[in-house]
């Protein structure tokens, strides 16, 4: 197929929503939605692979324009719906639309029978196309469409559940503190118009890769940009100070946890970042603070990730932190190590968050991890792909996790040994924090699927009509396995993805395998050779060895605190207590961001309430606005009387008037 | 001579064709067959499709120097349109039960549409004139007729009442710019606009010409319900019938701007100090006027006659400004529609043309208690009863507001923007704060239809020319607000035939006296 095509591709999921929306409005249409959504989302990806294995291939990965419709063209701005297509693209749109879809499908088995199901999957639609809009941008205003587009769907979807309480809270705080990074990211692109004088990426990309190659003046306004800029990504992809809001998002359904707020849009800053990398080198300081960030929001969620005892918030926290990870990546300029793994992480975290929602839905809604154990009986599928997915999480060698973080932290020590200490310090953090990854995950998979079989059922008694024919959620018959079609297929699928994709991108297809190559050809290819040696050895195998030693560490501790002698983690509990509590208690961030931020916000709200209420509203509205004119009125109604006369008069009176002051003027002049 | 007079003729197919069907109209309607005499709506519209194909065909003939042969196109087209949905609201019921609900009103025969005709030739005559004579007959061919359809719409005393205040305000003022016509032809000595502008040229400070020119501008502000002359207009609405209303509203109106834009013509834009200044204030005093009288009232079709005075006050803006390229520094104007005072004048007229249209039609498919509906009272809780025409009233509100994406927004968009393009920062401000008054009545209006409870017992005719009409006129005051793109463009076009020649010559003239004073 011809590249060309690829501008109908977000418009096809936009079709899928319009198609839901209509299903939403009858309730005999409404399970046609699942499927709709399901095939939208997939054609999107069959067109995808279309392009890339059609003979235009090539001119999807060296970088090609393509029109699809004018939006504003005013004078010298011009912003429209142009699409650019490079390696970058593609690897976007393939984790985008082909991991949007099999979380699609085991979706339609998960919400089935749930009273919103055609709003859900138009949710998901309206996303899909969202997302592939802000990965296919060529212009930045376009690309803050989709930016701004997903974190609709993000807010829509996390208050799903409208009817609660915290639902709707969560939703409210990711839409706000997202307010915060964005209007850093809206600046950053007021800023580049008026500094490049346009707001094509490419054309943006070029002129920065100019002045960094034929040295040219390098403004202060260029060099604010990145930090603007940055403030979008960190906001868009839960990193320190603006990470808050991720671990609350998880109140919405588990397949939007795992597509929107683990798979796809959450790496979006990441993205943002590798795609204008060029401009982010324009300044000495932004990308060492963006690794700096990265590795510190990936220790800190990490930590909190320790003793979280929510199933679906260790992965949150979890998530968090692998997203640290990413931005070290981009930050350390390993781009091809960043994107590869926003890649695979978007395979495992989805499998792991898909399998959570299968526990979830199996308890009828309890995440309460200490309430859990032995499930490996009851449910072995779920249980295995879990474990599949938790190996890659860890880190373990050849599991994909492994393999792309593998990268990042090579490449950080690699430069750190190259007498740039500061990204040595960050490799030793990020091998830190691939312990404690390896502890947290695998505390979680022994907590609920070895040891005792215990388990208690939630409070959710199922959706409407599920109960009445689903008898796991009737009770009696506790936890069961889920159905192979649709839900267990698509995590096979995932699952063979966690398991292989690092190897299969690392070491098949080009001479540095299909990652390095798709990134050369895109504009976040950067001319950067990691190379290095330790003890003699090359540095490649030394990080081999040393992660395989971190994650049998940090599996082997949790499996004897959490399977084989439970006991005994209570006893460190104790020890440790204040730790612990501070840990349980997430470091009092919300607390503090609370007392310095929300509150005395909320006083200069009530305060500017009150004059909204006495100045603009009872004075200049009630008696300026209102009573000033009707006074007028008042008064000219007489002159309205009806009497002929009286008009004939008050004519001739207004042409005297108008002639008096005619001659004023004409002799006056 | 002759060739002229044959040439002058050539432009005007679509006139003749028009009174050639007021005509028909007129021998329809004496048959002694009703079902023949009802024909004679089929004929108007006919008549008016011909009239509008013709214009439509017809090439732009330049006269010369001054006139809106450019716009006559634009204007004849624009008219034959607006004067097809104009007869949709007179159309009566089909159902005996209408019929009886009509009861006050007339079955209308051959004489109303061959008077409808007569009127719409009239502003189609105005566009193309190039003579003080010529405007004058078209000036009256239009309003004559006027007089006698608002006593025969309606068969009530107010109606006759209305018609008598109607005719002898109008005499009035047609007396007035008759003697401001005369004046000037005593100043340059020529019935002929081209000459007189010549002359205004040559003599930029002639007093009895700007006598003249004054008085004639203020005679006309008549036919746009302007001050001083404003006082009619909340009478005459109120005591005719709505359809004719909406006619009022609409053609005189337009008759009105074009004749005031060939006035000024004559002096050229930048107009002359005096001038602008004298327009500048009738425009503020117009649209405050109206707003605030708008606001303490609570008929609406009252409400509308006021919000057409102060609608009226928005255009004069545009009649200030005038074509683009006329002053100096303005370098842009001549590729946007922004910045053509002419354009924007035509294309608020369709905008408020339409909006208003829609506004009456949907008081006139309504009756309360043997009456016209026209209390906010009669429109309460329009949403539960008739949805489809409380959208349209909505539309209406909304758009004679000035919200989008209607097409009255585009309409103010283009107006106030122009004015803002040459300077006119004060009188901008000023109409904004007078746009944001009239919400004080518009919103009303449109709450009343959607939020108050029905109060009285409302019937709705079954009237399907009307509830068309109304719907149609809803349906172009969103669809132009979307996409009015071309229309602006045709507007922009028509409007930029009238630039000035010469100038660039008056200015010089007034700085030569600026420096010859210092």
């Amino acid at each position: 197929m011809a590249v060309e095509t690829l501008k109908f591709l977000p418009w096809i999921p936009l079709l899928g929503a319009v198609l839901c929306a209509i299903c939403c409005t009858s309730p005999a249409l409404r399970r046609l939605a699942g499927a709709i959504c399901v095939l939208s989302v997939a054609s999107a990806l069959a067109l995808a692979l279309g392009v890339y294995f059609g003979p235009q291939s090539q001119a999807a990965l060296s970088g090609t324009t393509v029109h699809a419709l004018r939006w504003i063209d005013v004078h010298s701005f011009s912003a429209g719906f142009s699409y650019y297509i490079d390696g970058l693209t593609m690897i976007m749109l393939f984790v985008v639309t082909g991991i949007g879809a099999l979380i699609a499908l085991y979706a339609t088995g998960y919400m089935k029978g749930d009273r919103g199901y055609a709003r859900f999957f138009f949710g998901v639609c309206l996303f899909i196309f969202a997302m592939t809009t802000l990965v296919m941008a060529d212009s930045l205003v376009l690309l803050y469409l989709g930016w701004e587009g997903v974190g609709l769907c993000s807010y829509l979807l996390i208050g799903y559940y409208y009817d609660k309480p915290f639902a709707v809270e969560a939703a409210k705080k990711a839409f706000i503190v997202n307010r915060i990074g964005d209007l850093g990211f809206a600046l950053g692109i007021f800023l580049t118009w008026t500094t490049f004088d346009t707001v094509s990426l490419h054309e943006a990309i070029e002129k920065a890769r100019h002045i960094l190659e034929h040295g040219g003046e390098i403004t202060t306004a260029m060099q604010c940009i990145p930090f603007l800029l940055m403030a979008g990504a960190f906001g868009k992809s839960a990193q320190f100070p603006l990470y808050v809001w991720l671990p609350d998002a998880m109140a919405g359904p588990t397949p939007v946890s795992a597509l929107i707020h683990a798979a796809t849009m959450v790496t979006s800053g990441v993205f943002m970042i590798a795609r204008l990398i060029p401009i982010f080198e324009l300044s000495t300081y932004a990308l060492p603070v963006v690794a700096i960030i990265g590795t510190f929001t990936a220790l800190l969620a990490a930590t909190i990730a320790l003793t979280n005892n929510d199933l679906k918030g260790v992965f949150a926290y979890s998530t968090v932190s692998q997203l640290g990870y990413m931005f070290l990546g981009v930050g350390v300029l390993s781009t091809t190590g960043g994107i590869f793994h926003l890649f695979t992480h978007a395979f495992f975290k989805a499998l792991l968050f898909l399998t959570a929602g299968s526990v979830m839905h199996a308890l009828a809604g309890q995440l309460d991890i200490r309430t859990m154990g032995g499930l490996r009986k009851r449910m072995p599928v779920t249980c295995w792909l879990m474990f599949a997915g938790c190996l890659a999480l860890a880190g373990v060698p050849p599991f994909s996790g492994f393999v792309s973080k593998d990268m990042i932290l090579h490449d950080a020590l690699a430069r750190g040994l190259h007498g740039e200490p500061l990204f040595f310090v960050l490799a030793i953090a990020g091998l830190f924090t691939a312990l404690l990854t390896a502890y947290y995950t695998f505390r979680l998979w022994f907590r609920v699927f070895m040891g005792p079989e215990r388990f208690e059922m939630g409070e959710e008694h199922g959706h409407d009509e599920h109960a009445a024919h689903d008898e796991h959620a009737s009770g009696g018959h506790g936890p069961h396995e889920m159905p192979w079609w649709p839900m267990n297929l698509p995590l096979v699928v995932l699952a063979i993805g966690a398991i292989a994709a690092g190897i299969l991108a690392e070491y098949v297809g080009g001479e540095h395998g299909w990652m390095h190559t798709m990134i050369e050809h895109s504009t976040a290819s950067v001319e950067h050779e990691f190379h290095g040696e330790l003890f003699g050895l090359s540095l490649h195998s030394v990080m081999v060895v040393l992660s395989l030693l971190i994650a049998a560490l940090g599996i082997g501790t949790a499996a004897y605190l959490h399977w084989l002698r439970r006991d005994a983690a209570g006893v460190l509990e104790q020890k440790f207590a204040p730790l612990v509590k501070l840990l349980v208690n997430k470091y009092y961030v919300d607390e503090l961001y609370d007392l310095a931020i929300v509150r005395p916000l909320r006083g200069c709200g009530k305060f500017f309430n009150l004059i909204d209420d006495y100045l603009i509203q009872g004075f200049l509205v009630q008696i300026v606005g209102g009573w000033g004119p009707r006074l007028v009125g008042y008064v000219l109604k007489p002159s309205q009387s009806g009497r002929l006369q009286s008009y004939g008069v008050g004519m001739a009176v207004g042409v005297v008037i108008v002639m008096v002051i005619l001659i004023f003027k004409l002799t006056g002049n | 001579m002759s060739n002229l007079m044959v040439d002058k003729v050539a432009t005007l197919w679509p006139e003749m064709v028009m009174l050639a069907g007021a005509v028909a109209c007129l021998m329809t309607g004496l048959s002694s067959q009703a079902s023949r005499r009802r024909t004679v709506v089929w004929i108007a519209a006919a008549t008016l499709v011909i009239a509008g194909i013709i214009a439509a065909a017809g090439t732009a003939q330049a006269t010369s120097g001054v006139g809106l042969a450019g716009m006559a196109k634009f204007i004849k087209v624009a008219v034959a349109a607006v004067g097809l949905l104009l007869l949709m609201l007179n159309t009566s019921s089909t159902s005996q039960e209408g019929v009886a609900l009509m009861r006050d009103t007339p079955e209308l025969g051959g004489e109303f549409f061959a008077f409808f005709l007569c009127s719409l030739t009239g502003v189609m005559l105005t566009a193309g004139a190039d003579d003080l004579v010529w405007l004058f007959l078209a000036l009256e061919l239009t309003s004559l007729p006027t007089y006698v359809m608002v006593a025969m719409g309606r068969q009530k005393l107010e109606a006759r009442e209305s018609a008598v205040k109607y005719f002898f305000l109008g005499a009035m003022s047609a007396a007035l710019f008759l003697y401001g016509f005369a004046l000037l032809y005593g100043a340059a000595g020529s019935t002929q606009l081209a000459d007189i502008h010549q002359y205004a040229l040559d003599n930029p400070h002639d007093g009895l010409l700007m006598f003249g020119l004054v008085l004639a501008v203020v005679g006309i502000c008549f036919k746009i319900a302007a001050v001083p002359m404003h006082f009619y207009a909340a009478d005459v609405y109120q005591g005719a019938a709505s359809p004719v209303t909406a006619f009022l509203a609409f053609v005189p109106k337009s008759a009105g701007f074009l004749a005031l834009l060939l006035m000024l013509g004559i002096v050229g834009w930048p107009l002359p100090q005096p001038i602008a200044w004298l327009i500048a204030a009738i425009a503020v005093a117009t649209m405050t006027v109206g707003n605030v009288l708008g606001l303490v009232q609570s008929n609406v079709k009252r409400v509308l006659a006021y919000s057409s005075i102060a609608h009226s006050g928005y255009m004069l803006l545009g009649v200030l400004i005038g074509p683009p390229g006329s002053a100096p520094g303005s370098g842009n104007s001549a590729t946007s529609a922004i910045g053509n005072g002419v354009a924007a004048v035509l294309f608020y007229l369709l905008a408020y043309g339409f909006s208003t249209i829609a506004a009456f039609a949907v008081l006139a498919c309504l009756r309360v208690e043997n009456d016209e509906a026209q209390t906010y009272n009669d429109l309460a809780g329009l949403m539960q009863r008739r949805p489809a025409l409380a959208a349209v009233m909505v539309v209406a509100a909304l758009s004679l507001l000035g919200l989008p994406p209607m097409v009255g927004f585009l309409g103010k968009i283009y107006l106030f923007g122009s004015a803002l393009t040459q300077g006119y920062v004060v009188l901008v401000v000023i109409a904004v704060l007078n746009s944001a008054i009239s919400a004080g009545y518009y919103l009303p209006i449109a709450a009343s239809c959607i939020f108050s409870k029905p109060m009285r017992d409302v019937q709705t005719i079954e009237a399907p020319g009307r509830q068309a009409g109304a719907v149609l006129a809803a349906i172009l005051a969103v669809v132009l607000g979307f996409g009015g793109g071309k229309l602006v463009s045709s507007a922009n076009d028509a409007g930029r035939v009238v630039k000035q020649k010469h100038a660039d010559k008056v200015s010089q003239v007034d700085q030569e006296k600026q420096f010859t004073s210092q």
